[in-house]
């Protein structure tokens, strides 16, 4: 078809009968690709950079590592939780590899949570990448997407690797609400994030619940969070029985503020980049003290 | 029945006859200078999970300048995922193996430039935040590759048939595997940011 458009005169047989047989088996090994992929583990053969393909190893780790956290009994008495709090691990790889070291040296933390923009460029494979090195950590290690993970096919790669994008658990007499809250990414069109989902999430925490903390990757006041969300978000926060703080990424940089009244303060986490990060000690319903680590 | 196969005879055969009698031609047709020489079928190396093409050769074809269309199914996507890529190929050597007919071209080093469309691609430069904040573009790649072919002159062919197959492989990486590798020296290993693409070419 194509060289009866190009030549008139020189027209090429395309495909005889032994081309055709080439072409036959390429396709064939073009078909067993996937498969042969799965069964080698063979990650070299990309289809593209965007694509949302994962080995079984880097899929649902959400649910993998809440499953690991539910099995590990809270080192610390009474109600007393502690975890390391770190946001922005995209592309810090040598930082990810110290960070998990150093974590693995401390006592009593139960997990580490990551507020977001695990890789820079929204690609599957950062998200591995990061993986690779935080799978080293002696404590399951949590998520929430940031903007950086929504770019490209990055959001299907997340829930590929990670899982949810809005999810919530409960330990150590504490419930965590993990949110998208990425709206710029969104075009800011009044859906993210899901303040229906936040409001039932926060609602009516068991007896045996002392507190609740939101993480969230965007902080409510910051100019890429949907402005029509602010305020039914905040307040979703402010009526939340017994809300502790709000987790937030983003920054780059450790800060406590409380732009919406003393009752909902943000904590935003150092990157990895600033090779820093915090371990959180909560206790009771408000109690809870900061400690920043180098490493 | 037989009169209808008698007719069917008679007027094949008349045909025959109406056949005006054609002069073959002493040489061979020009081949267009616009005509490909060679069209290629690929699999991965981040151009599709195929990828078909055309391309021309230079220099004894020892530089190959190929255009692919790749396709990604939304299976493996958001949405499905059409890849426009050009390349270019080096390969400086060609060694005649035992076989005379079997070929090796040991060595070849290149680049690429890909451009992916995609209905579901998020995309990170349309002015969702001002201008700069993502440096990279979501849909435009660019990157090396080195790699290797082994060919096939095939017997009898005739001038209208493909002469040559050759199968290559492409080890490569893109700009932004490479921005983060370069960023993480020693701690991000080569075979992290490696990408393998294999196909099929064949040559007239």
């Amino acid at each position: 078809m194509l060289f009866s458009l190009l030549g008139r005169q020189w027209r090429p047989r395309l495909l005889d009968r032994s081309a055709w047989a080439v072409v036959a088996w390429v396709l064939t090994m073009a078909d067993l690709l996937p498969i042969t992929w799965l069964l080698s583990g063979c990650d070299l053969l990309e289809l593209s950079p965007n694509e949302t393909r994962t080995p079984v190893a880097y899929r649902d780790l959400t649910r993998k590592n809440l499953e690991a956290l539910q099995r590990r009994a809270n080192p610390l008495a009474g109600d007393t939780l502690r975890f390391v709090f770190i946001g922005d691990s995209q592309r810090f790889y040598k930082e990810a590899e110290a960070f998990t070291q150093s974590v693995n040296q401390l006592q009593g933390v139960s997990f580490v949570a990551v507020a977001g923009d695990i890789s820079d460029f929204g690609l599957v494979r950062e998200m591995r990448w990061v993986h690779e090195r935080l799978r080293r950590l002696k404590v399951p290690y949590l998520t929430v997407i940031g903007n950086h993970d929504v770019v490209a096919n990055g959001r299907e790669a997340y829930q590929q690797v990670y899982g949810p994008l809005n999810y919530s658990f409960e330990y150590g007499h504490t419930r965590f609400v993990f949110v998208d809250t990425n709206g710029r990414e969104y075009g800011f069109k009044g859906r993210v994030p899901d303040v229906a989902w936040v409001r039932q999430a926060l609602a009516n925490p068991g007896p045996g619940i002392s507190r609740q903390v939101v993480m969230s990757h965007v902080p409510p006041n910051d100019a890429d969070f949907d402005p029509h969300l602010v305020s039914p978000y905040v307040e979703a926060l402010q009526r939340a029985p017994r809300l502790a703080f709000g987790l937030n990424g983003h920054r780059h940089d450790f800060g406590v503020t409380a732009p919406f009244g003393p009752a909902l303060p943000f904590i935003n986490s150092y990157a990895f980049e600033k090779r820093r990060y915090l371990v959180l000690t909560l206790w009771g319903p408000q109690g809870f003290q900061i400690d920043s680590v180098s490493y | 029945m037989v009169g209808l196969l008698l007719l069917a005879g008679w007027i094949g055969s008349t045909n025959i006859e109406a056949a005006p009698s054609v002069a073959f031609p002493d040489t061979l047709p020009p081949r267009p200078w616009y005509a490909p020489r060679h069209v290629l079928l690929q699999a991965a190396g981040g151009q599709g999970l195929v990828a078909v093409g055309v391309g021309y050769t230079m220099a004894r074809r020892r530089l190959e300048l190929d255009a692919l269309l790749g396709y990604v199914p939304q299976k493996y996507s958001r949405t499905a995922m059409g890849i426009g890529t050009i390349k270019i190929t080096y390969s400086p050597w060609s060694i005649p193996l035992a076989h005379h007919r079997w070929g090796l071209r040991p060595f070849a080093v290149g680049a690429f430039g890909s451009y992916t469309a995609s209905k579901g691609l998020n995309s990170s430069r349309d002015g969702k935040y001002e201008k700069g904040y993502y440096w990279w573009s979501s849909h435009t790649r660019v990157g090396p590759f080195v790699g290797g072919q082994v060919q096939y002159e095939r017997p009898r062919s005739t001038h209208r048939d493909a002469r040559t197959i050759s199968f290559y492989y492409e080890l490569g990486s893109n700009d932004l595997y490479l921005t983060s590798w370069w960023a993480n020296r020693g701690e991000l290993t080569l075979r992290e940011i490696l990408t393998l693409g294999l196909g099929v070419k064949l040559h007239w």
